[in-house]
């Protein structure tokens, strides 16, 4: 048997620091759906995600009963849709965006992600098309996420896409002005997007991947917070240096680890399907103390964005990624550290006191997961700096080989300071102030492409 | 032809006593099979398998004990097996769970925990138990793979706690090996 302190210590995360399982999300392929006419590829890509997923939500909650610990979120990606609807018109789109929400429905999962296009080269006329019909689908359908990849390290950024991209937040908010602008929390722009990510608005099922694959993230900042304060509250903050604390971390994340990869095994397991990779990314959530602000707060700045934040980041995110690693057979994804304004309570609050700016924000963001994330910006932002706030986003991913990304939300009538609330895990915050707006159209107006780094030339 | 002895052996705990107790059964000849010890209390307790050839006896392996030179006095009780004792397997059952309960000391709670599991037909494969101060901690491992729902026992379980004043967690054993071993790879954790 094992030793009784071990096994009051892992109670003590699970009953008092809540652990769980924060995603298993299933990838599933949906290629071969595109068949005849639109209509009859959407009742093919119903009928796909029916028959894979129609057991999986009820599988997840099974398999949380057995092993007492919970899975919070069950969610669906598929195939990038601008693939699995090649040739189809806007409308067309539209349509299949429909149908993937229907299928998310029915099936039970809250979110599904994937209605996506891989751009960073070039624009078919599939994907044009595509890109039009972003802010209606978005703005006709209740479950359904949408992303498009810009950049990546290989083929450098698209910025004729780029450009345009900025049109879409704006409109996509426009359309959804009634909910604050709501449309633009589903959608994010990717330089090196990962096809195994399991988190949401991100999460698509890459054409690399195998029919139907399960993919977890392990369980949110809250574990790590609360262990952190024990061991300072137990062994004395006079007695911890940095290199103690991120011992702790790597600790911490080993198990947070190991036991996502057991639920989401045995969940693969029970389905009969492959599994996919651990995401160890710390998601937090907008509940109080669950927050990875808070860690930062822990470890020594008083708000987040005060000097400092950036280097402890950068140690949350690489002592995450070590134990995470050694625990598990298979990390994927995106794997870091998110720092979402509007999900996480304690960067919405320190928005709020002026300590967090999208430029302390971007700089965040070189040292972790994954970019921009849930950023509420006003509504009158033109999408000319949208565009390029983008850009300078997805520069940081391409010269660093990093996931990066941007989640903008330009709410529609409100300015910097003013309150916007989505509710649930899309969370609130203060808008933030966007500096220098307008001064940045003759750069996008440029278009064409910026070209790979040289790095990138290792053949 | 050789016997299989089951021995027990209790003794105020010092240095040296697994040395004393071990070259009387190599002097005798005997082989070890099995053994698990620990020490509660300052009390050092030891429970044993060895096999013997035929011609040594229980009074064989009383004799050689009693011969122990020490100021610490060995307490021990053997039985001879007339079938073949099966070794313990390490590996556990598959519907291996863990309860936890803590409680503030009070006389009966192991009690009421085993009348629980006896009630179901439920094995206790494990137990440990510790007090702190007013608090009382008891560690069971048992095996449910007989039983209908571990839902419906969680929820009993759940019920009795409240009711003896006992907080209860049950947990699969597999979440204790796969947070705290480094061996073993999750698809193989139950193994």
């Amino acid at each position: 048997m094992l030793r009784s302190d071990q096994i009051m210590a892992t109670v003590e995360m699970v009953h008092k620091e809540n652990l769980d399982v924060r995603t298993v999300t299933m990838g599933i392929n949906l290629l071969d759906c595109r068949v005849g006419s639109a209509e009859e590829t959407c009742n093919a890509v119903e009928e796909k995600i029916k028959k894979s997923a129609g057991t999986f939500v009820e599988t997840c909650d099974e398999i949380a009963e057995k092993y007492g610990i919970p899975v919070v979120n069950k969610r669906i990606s598929v195939t990038p849709a601008a693939m699995v609807g090649a040739g189809f018109s806007r409308k067309e789109f539209v349509e299949l965006a429909l149908s993937l929400d229907k299928a998310a429905k029915d099936v039970g999962v809250d979110i599904l992600g994937g209605f996506t296009a891989h751009v960073e080269k070039g624009m078919t006329n599939t994907d044009q098309e595509f890109i039009e019909a972003i802010p209606e689908a978005l703005a006709s359908t209740e479950r359904l996420c949408a992303s498009i990849n810009v950049g990546s390290s290989q083929k450098g950024i698209n910025m004729d896409a780029v450009a345009q991209l900025g049109k879409t937040v704006k409109e996509l908010a426009e359309q959804t002005a009634d909910s604050g602008g709501f449309g633009a929390a589903k959608f994010v722009v990717f330089c090196n997007q990962p096809g195994d990510n399991p988190f949401m608005a991100g999460a698509i099922h890459g054409v690399e991947e195998a029919e139907v694959v399960l993919n977890v993230g392990v369980s949110g900042p809250g574990v790590i917070a609360r262990s952190l304060e024990k061991t300072i509250r137990e062994k004395g903050k006079s007695n911890l240096t940095l290199d103690d604390i991120a011992e702790e971390i790597k600790q911490i994340t080993f198990r947070v680890t190991r036991c996502g990869e057991l639920i989401g095994r045995q969940v693969s397991k029970e389905l009969g399907v492959e599994f996919g990779v651990v995401d160890l990314s710390l998601a937090p959530t907008p509940e109080v103390g669950d927050s990875v602000g808070e860690i930062l707060q822990i470890l020594g700045v008083d708000d987040i964005g005060a000097p400092g934040s950036t280097a402890i980041v950068a140690m949350l995110n690489d002592a995450v990624k070590k134990g995470g690693i050694f625990a598990s057979k298979t990390v994927g994804g995106l794997s870091g550290a998110f720092i979402p304004v509007m999900e996480d309570a304690v960067l919405a609050d320190a928005v709020g006191k002026g300590a967090l700016t999208i430029e302390k924000l971007e700089a965040m963001t070189c040292v972790c997961s994954v970019g921009l994330d849930m950023v509420p910006i006003p509504g009158d932002v033109t999408a000319d700096t949208i565009a390029a706030i983008i850009a300078d986003e997805m520069a940081l991913g391409m010269i660093n080989n990093k996931t990066t990304a941007a989640r903008l939300i330009p709410v529609p009538g409100k300015k910097a300071g003013e309150q916007v609330s989505f509710g649930g895990l899309f969370g609130e915050s203060p808008i933030m102030e966007v500096r220098n707006m307008g001064k940045s159209a003759r750069f996008i107006a440029w278009g064409g492409r910026i070209p790979a780094p040289i790095h990138s030339f290792k053949n | 032809m050789s016997k299989q002895l089951v021995i027990s052996v209790m003794s105020k705990d010092r240095p040296g006593i697994i040395a004393d107790i071990t070259t009387v059964i190599f002097n005798l000849g005997g082989d070890l099979a099995d053994l698990n010890q620990s020490v509660l209390g300052g009390y050092f307790s030891m429970i044993l398998i060895a096999e013997f050839d035929d011609s040594v006896t229980v009074e064989d392996v009383f004799a050689g004990f009693s011969h122990i030179q020490s100021g610490t006095k060995i307490e021990a009780a053997i039985m001879e097996m007339d079938v073949t004792l099966e070794i313990e397997k390490k590996n556990l059952p598959i519907e291996t769970y863990v309860v936890t309960a803590k409680a503030v000391n009070r006389k009966g709670l192991v009690k009421v925990m085993g009348d629980f599991f006896y009630s179901r037909n439920i094995n206790v494969l494990d137990l440990t138990t510790t007090r702190d101060s007013d608090a009382y901690t008891m560690i069971f491992q048992i095996d449910l793979s007989k039983i209908d729902s571990v839902k419906r026992f969680r929820r009993d379980l759940q019920a009795m706690g409240e009711q003896e004043q006992l907080n209860l967690v049950l947990q699969h054993n597999d979440i204790y090996r796969a947070t705290h071993e480094i061996s073993g790879s999750m698809g193989t954790v139950q193994q």
